[in-house]
């Protein structure tokens, strides 16, 4: 499914209706390129786990993030990674385990991605418009 | 009395010796250029892998440069967070077989707090001040009350700043890290010459960098023909601006005029020649470490351990690192 969203609160307001939808060992991963909104979406997924938006910054630097909100929440940020480094950061540790794992650069790592993903694309369309796909899950917006 | 310091938080392998939490007696960090010499030019990135090759070298250098034999350390104080969780694991498990082996008592230490105490190695800032941690990895502002005592005032909310540095550099064709290198050709560019927008979140003290990275990207692609010079400059001068306006809004809020910068952007030359004219002209006492002690250092851990050991708060074996680890929040 194709959504349109306006700007990062229409964005973050897709990631909670996404993260409503999620059960123990789903693993989403996003897609699109700098600026594209993918950190305000994981805010989103998130938030529907009770984390606070302001706990959830970019994990760029720290590549894995964990949190607990009953659900272990796994915030992934693959941006540095070369694609040779991506085996040395066990990720199937947390890719296979009952957590809820949500992937930044998701194709840097496309070998351990479980092909039963969830797969979220965000393209840029205007300066604060993005078109956002979404595979593997369906979400209704108005609910 | 002398500690230990350990911190494998993130690409360095780093070790020292420091005196009552003052005073450097070693200070070895892997990148240093006669550490990549001896041990083969290993630069610990991600692989923790890397920090299991050097941690002992490390470790030895350092006690071998302070002259002095692990019997002679009162603590080893290591990094239990924030950090790379891979990384971070080499640290503590060796502090723990170091601990174990030696009966040498260990303490925890966050690594943000680490970077508020690598003033503490080069001068005596009264109680309380406002301390900005500016990295690749942090952008936080905290009141400190007292060792150990911090209050956070404000935080990213996306990007940290140094995070920025790293993905304009490379959008700009430059490799990582990618601080140095913008702050480099930005002196030969003009900072008026674009006008980024300097996100200001209104009533609060976070900070915000995605925006202002999303706005050069886009510029990048509109106007392709434009000097880097000018582009990076202009970047940079957003990103300083958004930092002391921060600073100087904290300063008011608190009303404490003492501030102290830490952490690796602190080592950007705009950021301190800026911050120097604005605490000339605001009255503000300004405390900046050396360049060598605002990026990741072991010297910054053991001073803040030191604190920790004398108050008696003690780290036992089953202490584990964590990835995210807010200050003042135990590991």
């Amino acid at each position: 499914m194709k959504l349109l969203s306006r700007s990062e609160a229409e964005t973050r307001e897709i990631g909670r209706k996404l993260g409503e939808k999620l059960k123990s060992g789903d693993v989403v991963c996003l897609y699109g390129e700098l600026g594209s909104g993918k950190t305000t979406m994981v805010q989103g997924i998130a938030s529907a786990f009770g984390i606070s938006e302001r706990d959830i910054t970019s994990a760029s630097f720290t590549i894995i993030a964990e949190y607990d909100a009953g659900t272990p929440f796994y915030h992934i940020d693959l941006y540095r990674v070369t694609p040779g480094e991506v085996p040395e950061l066990g990720l199937q540790e947390y890719l296979g385990s009952a957590g809820i794992s949500v992937i930044e650069w998701a194709e840097r790592a496309e070998g351990e991605i479980p092909d039963n993903s969830i797969r979220v694309s965000l393209n840029h369309k205007e300066e604060h418009s993005r078109e956002i796909e979404i595979k593997g899950i369906r979400i209704n917006r108005d609910a | 009395m002398l500690i230990l310091g350990i911190d494998t938080s993130c690409d360095d392998t780093a070790a020292a010796v420091v005196e009552d939490g003052r005073r450097i007696i070693s200070n070895v960090v892997s990148n240093q250029d006669d550490i990549h010499e001896k041990y083969g030019g290993i630069v610990p990135e991600l692989a923790s892998r890397r920090h299991i090759e050097l941690i002992w070298p490390v470790v030895n250098e350092a006690i071998k440069r302070a002259e002095v034999n692990f019997r002679d350390i009162s603590a080893i104080a290591v990094t239990s967070g924030p950090g790379l969780i891979g990384s971070l694991l080499v640290g503590v498990c060796f502090a723990k077989s170091l601990s174990l082996v030696n009966s040498t008592p260990m303490v925890a230490v966050n690594h943000l707090e680490g970077h508020i105490h690598s003033i503490f190695l080069e001068a005596n800032p009264l109680f309380p001040f406002v301390a900005l941690v500016v990295s690749g990895g942090h952008t936080s502002l905290y009141r400190v009350d007292d060792f150990g005592l911090y209050t956070e005032l404000g935080r990213t909310r996306d990007d940290a700043a140094g995070e920025a540095y790293d993905k304009v550099a490379k959008l700009l064709g430059f490799s990582y890290p990618g601080g140095p290198i913008i702050d480099a050709i930005s002196a030969k560019g003009d900072p008026h010459s674009i006008a980024f927008p300097k996100a200001n979140l209104k009533g609060s003290l976070d900070f915000s960098f995605s925006g202002l990275k999303t706005s050069v990207l886009n510029y990048v692609k509109k106007h392709p023909e434009s000097k880097k010079e000018d582009i990076a400059a202009s970047f940079q001068s957003a990103v300083v601006g958004a930092l002391i306006d921060k600073i100087v809004a904290a300063v008011g809020a608190e009303g404490i005029n003492r501030v102290v910068l830490s952490g690796g952007v602190s080592a950007n030359s705009a950021l301190r020649s800026s911050m120097k004219e604005k605490a000339m002209s605001e009255g503000i006492e300004l405390f900046l470490p050396s360049l060598n002690l605002c990026t990741d250092n072991a010297a910054m851990i053991a001073s803040a351990g030191y604190y920790y050991f004398k108050k008696g708060e003690l780290a036992d074996f089953t202490l584990n690192p964590k990835a995210y680890l807010p200050i003042g929040v135990k590991s």
